[in-house]
């Protein structure tokens, strides 16, 4: 009986953890945080209020068409392309917190790449990890399977690298 | 600790195996047999690819089934009668509305999917509705959140647990929320359809659930399996208590 509540105090230890994850705060480009030309209010309004380094490509920066969907632990940005949408990202939390030993894990903690473009069901998506903080890239398309900017790598790379701090505090 | 940690396991472990040395039956009842479902990770048929036998652990606790009423099918949309895959016939067969469910997270596909046997998988599960009827049945919020984003076929919902679930091909007129929209458990996010811009696909919701998980202090994002999440849901729908 002891055995087993010891096992079941383990396992709860194990699993169903969730939180807040630690930010290691990027050094603030002041050229990137405060431009000569001002960010459309849109986003400015929209992540006043976000504690994670916000992250969006430079190619968009001035889209007054985004839609921000900014909130204290998470971001989201998407902006309406030709015949796509693409999608910016950023989530500060986590729902499981896990021993590399775990079995169940293990090829998931050997998955240690840094960056990993996927193909989805019909998208192309990025996924990261800076500072601590949890990051995608998402784009879908009109026509998914033709469009490469939802079968190949290419256009989300161009993305990811044009990818500057705009906002975010702690 | 972690040594001990794993000899409680493996013991805690042999001593089940002694108690209940019988294997689970491959089909699951529930309320009679008005329900019925293979264990998740078991793919039908065999042929569609490996499933993530053994972890039945619900990753997403306590969320609604993401389609209003009942009944509902999981079961293959590529493999399943008239599936790009599956035998000759018609996507509405009545076969392919009929228990039992099965599990199609991890099924052959080359999408790069860490937690499948074979590294790569489909990273959610596909839901018929009660009927082949397009337009007709709604999806609903699995939990309480906020609509983070809204593509051409995708409706994502960032629950208030972090967790993010996508409707896939919902149809896009009758999407009912909108961007930065707070939702609640259960509320109406639009008809399932078989919206995938100008390509093809049946008439079903795909559901995905993707979640951060911390393994010793790295974190990593990663579609987690949802059939075992969704199976709970289902009863629970059953039963009236949503």
């Amino acid at each position: 009986m002891r055995l087993l509540l010891l096992t079941v105090f383990l396992f709860s230890s194990l699993y169903g953890e969730s939180g807040i994850l630690e930010i290691r705060w990027p050094k603030p480009n002041a050229k990137h945080q405060k431009p000569s030309i001002p960010y459309p209010s849109v986003l400015t309004k929209g992540i006043k209020n976000t504690k994670l380094p916000v992250y969006l490509p430079t190619s968009y920066l001035y889209d007054k068409n985004m839609g921000v969907v900014g909130e204290k632990d998470f971001y989201t940005i998407s902006f309406t392309l030709k015949d796509a949408t693409l999608m910016v990202s950023g989530d500060r939390t986590y729902q499981e917190s896990v021993s590399k030993n775990d079995p169940k894990f293990q090829a998931l903690a050997k998955s240690s790449s840094n960056i990993e473009f996927i193909q989805e069901e019909g998208m192309m998506s990025v996924d990261f990890n800076r500072h601590g903080v949890n990051y995608s890239l998402l784009v879908e398309c009109d026509n998914p399977e033709t469009d490469k900017r939802c079968t190949q790598e290419g256009f989300l790379k161009d993305v990811y690298n044009r990818l500057i701090v705009v906002g975010g505090h702690p | 600790m972690k040594i001990v940690l794993i000899f409680i396991l493996l013991f805690v472990s042999a001593c089940e195996q002694k108690v209940n040395p019988k294997p689970k039956p491959p089909i699951q009842t529930h309320l009679g047999k008005k329900f019925t479902y293979y264990q998740a990770g078991q793919l039908r048929p065999a042929s569609s690819g490996m499933g993530r036998q053994g972890d039945h652990y619900i990753y997403a606790p306590n969320i609604r089934f993401p389609l209003e009423s009942a009944p509902a099918y999981i079961n293959s949309q590529v493999y399943g009668i008239g599936g790009l895959h599956g035998p000759r016939g018609s996507l509405c067969d009545p076969r392919n509305y009929q228990y039992p469910w099965s599990d199609n997270y991890c099924e052959t596909r080359t999408w790069s999917m860490p937690l499948c046997p074979a590294g790569t998988g489909h990273q959610g599960v596909d839901i018929r509705s009660s009927t082949c009827e397009k337009r007709k049945y709604y999806a609903v919020a699995v939990e309480d959140g906020i609509i983070s984003y809204i593509g051409k076929y995708t409706v994502t919902l960032r629950g208030v647990s972090g967790r993010k679930y996508r409707y896939l091909h919902l149809d896009s007129p009758t999407v009912q929320v909108s961007r930065g929209q707070r939702v609640r458990r259960g509320q109406r996010l639009g008809l399932v359809s078989d919206n995938m811009g100008k390509a093809k696909t049946s008439i079903h919701l795909h559901f995905d659930i993707k979640q951060t998980i911390k393994i010793d202090g790295i974190s990593k994002q990663v579609y987690v399996p949802p059939y075992a999440s969704l199976v709970v849901a289902y009863k629970r729908l059953l039963q009236g208590r949503p």
